[in-house]
C-alpha cells in the first residue's frame, strides 16, 4: 500500500464522468475574475435552499425556472438541489453551451425571451444579474412575466447588483447595466407582484440582512403571487 | 471655548439620563454568560428584518422584553405575551411605550388580534410534543392574511453541548426537518435558516446551533 495505490480507488470512484465544458463566458471569468463564479453560484445555492429546503433525492422535484441562465452552471445547481430546472436565455450561444453539459431529464434549456415565451407553471423562478440589463420601462413587465410563470404559492428570487456598488464596478461589469436598483425600489417593485417580499444582501459569498446601502448585491425573495 | 469635556457633554445630553434595571432572567444571564445577549438579540434582529417593518407585531413568549425594542423599532405596534408574570412586569417596567403592550397570559389557543407578524423565539422547545400543534395553530390564528411568522428554537443536534441551564425546561427539541414539517402544516411558503453565534445563514442544517423558520402565505385550513 502506498500513496498511489491508496489514491487509485478514489480515482476509480470518479471515473467515467462526462466532461464538463466551460463556455466562452465562464472561461473568460475563470481567466480574469474567477471569484465571480464563486459568488454567482453562492446566490444560486441560496436560492436552492429557499426553494427546496431539506429535499432528499427521492422527494418529488420542485420545478424551477432560471431566467437569464447564461451557460447553465447555476441552472444545474438548482436542478441538482431542487430536482428539476429549466434555463432560458435570449443568447443562443450561451444556451448551446448549457445544453451540451447537463442531463436533459434534470435540466433543460431554451433560447427564449421571458417576456414572450410560452407560459408554464413552475414552483419557483430565479433571475440573477438580468434585471439590471432590462430597460427601466420594461422592468415592470419583466417582473410581471416572472410572476406569470409561477403557481399561486410560487417563489421568485431576483438578484441584481446594488446601485451603491456602481462606483466600484469594472467596465465589463458596468457594460449593459441600464437599470440598477437600490433595495427600496427592488422591494417595492417585487411587492407589486408578490404577497410577501423578503430582502437580503450579499457581500462576497455571504448572504445576509445587513444595512442595505452597504450590500454589494441585492436578493429579493417574493412568495405568493398576487 | 470647546474642549473634549464639553464636546462629550453634548453627546451625553443627546443620550439623556434614563436607566433600565433588567429583570431577574437577564440579570442572571449577563452575570453568568454575557455572550448570550448578542446571540439572542441577533435572532430578534433577523426576525425584525424579515417580518416586522410597517407591521403590527405579536411576540409569543416575550419574557422580560429583551427583544421588544428591536421588534418594535420599525413596527406599527407591538404586543408581547408571556405566562411568566414576573418577567412581563419587568418588560412593562423597562420597555413600555405608547404603541407597545405586554400581557401576562398562557397564550396557547388564544387570539390577541390579527397581526401582520408573529415572532416566537425559544418557546416551542418548552411545549410538550403532545400539544405542539396547538402552539403552531395559535401562531396561525393570530396572523392576518399575508402575515409572516418567525419561529426559532435550538437545534436538537446542539443538545449534547448545551449547559444544564439551557437544557432546563427543554421538553421538545426540534431538528430542522421537524420544524420545517410543523411550519409547512400552517404555511405554503417556509424559508428555513440556521444560526451559529450571531450569524444567520443557510448552511448544513444538522450543524446549525439554532434553527429559525420564516413562514408566510397561510394555508386555508390554518
Amino acid at each position: 500500500m502506498n500513496e498511489t495505490s491508496r489514491w487509485d480507488p478514489v480515482k476509480d470512484l470518479m471515473h467515467g464522468a462526462a466532461p464538463v465544458t466551460l463556455g466562452a463566458m465562464h472561461a473568460y471569468h475563470m481567466a480574469r475574475t474567477p471569484r465571480r463564479i464563486l459568488y454567482t453560484l453562492s446566490y444560486y445555492k441560496f436560492a436552492a435552499k429557499m426553494i427546496a429546503p431539506g429535499r432528499r433525492g427521492d422527494d418529488p422535484p420542485a420545478r424551477v425556472l432560471d431566467i437569464g441562465c447564461g451557460e447553465g452552471l447555476g441552472t444545474w445547481l438548482l436542478a441538482a438541489e431542487c430536482g428539476f430546472a429549466k434555463g432560458v436565455d435570449f443568447d443562443a450561444e450561451l444556451i448551446a453551451t448549457a445544453k451540451q453539459n447537463w442531463p436533459a431529464e434534470r435540466a433543460t434549456f431554451e433560447c427564449a425571451d421571458v417576456l414572450s415565451m410560452k407560459s408554464e407553471e413552475y414552483d419557483a423562478a430565479v433571475s440573477f444579474d438580468v434585471i439590471e440589463h432590462v430597460l427601466p420601462e420594461h422592468a415592470g413587465g419583466f417582473l410581471r412575466a416572472i410572476a406569470g410563470h409561477l403557481s399561486p404559492p410560487g417563489i421568485a428570487i431576483v438578484g441584481t447588483p446594488n446601485i451603491t456598488s456602481k462606483p466600484y464596478a469594472s467596465a465589463v461589469t458596468n457594460a449593459g447595466h441600464v437599470n440598477l436598483y437600490d433595495a427600496e425600489r427592488l422591494e417595492r417593485e417585487m411587492a407589486a407582484h408578490f404577497k410577501n417580499v423578503f430582502m437580503f444582501g450579499a457581500s462576497d459569498e455571504v448572504v445576509h440582512t445587513g444595512f442595505a446601502p452597504m450590500c454589494q448585491y441585492l436578493i429579493a425573495v417574493g412568495a405568493g403571487v398576487w | 471655548m470647546i474642549d473634549e469635556s464639553s464636546l462629550w457633554q453634548g453627546v451625553k445630553d443627546l443620550i439623556g439620563s434614563r436607566s433600565v434595571t433588567l429583570g431577574g432572567h437577564w440579570s442572571f444571564n449577563l452575570r453568568n454568560d454575557p455572550k448570550r445577549l448578542p446571540f439572542v438579540l441577533s435572532r430578534y434582529k433577523f426576525a425584525a428584518k424579515m417580518a416586522c417593518k410597517g407591521r403590527e407585531v405579536l411576540e409569543l413568549g416575550c419574557s422580560e422584553g429583551i427583544g421588544t425594542p428591536i421588534l418594535a423599532e420599525f413596527a406599527t405596534g407591538y404586543t408581547g405575551v408571556d405566562l411568566d408574570a414576573e418577567a412581563v412586569a419587568a418588560a412593562q417596567r423597562n420597555f413600555h411605550a405608547g404603541n407597545r403592550r405586554f400581557i401576562a397570559d398562557d397564550f396557547l389557543g388564544k387570539t390577541y388580534g390579527s397581526f401582520g407578524a408573529v415572532v416566537s423565539l425559544d418557546v416551542v422547545e418548552h411545549i410538550v410534543p403532545q400539544i405542539e400543534d396547538r402552539y403552531f395553530d395559535t401562531v396561525a390564528m393570530n396572523l392576518r392574511e399575508n402575515g409572516i411568522a418567525v419561529i426559532g428554537t435550538p437545534n436538537k443536534t446542539a443538545d449534547a453541548y448545551a449547559s444544564a441551564m439551557s437544557k432546563a425546561g427543554h421538553v421538545n427539541l426540534f431538528d430542522a426537518a421537524h420544524l420545517l414539517r410543523a411550519m409547512r402544516r400552517i404555511f405554503h411558503n417556509v424559508f428555513p435558516f440556521g444560526i451559529n453565534d450571531e450569524v444567520v445563514h443557510t448552511g448544513y442544517a444538522p450543524m446549525c446551533h439554532y434553527l429559525v423558520c420564516v413562514g408566510c402565505n397561510k394555508r386555508e385550513a390554518a
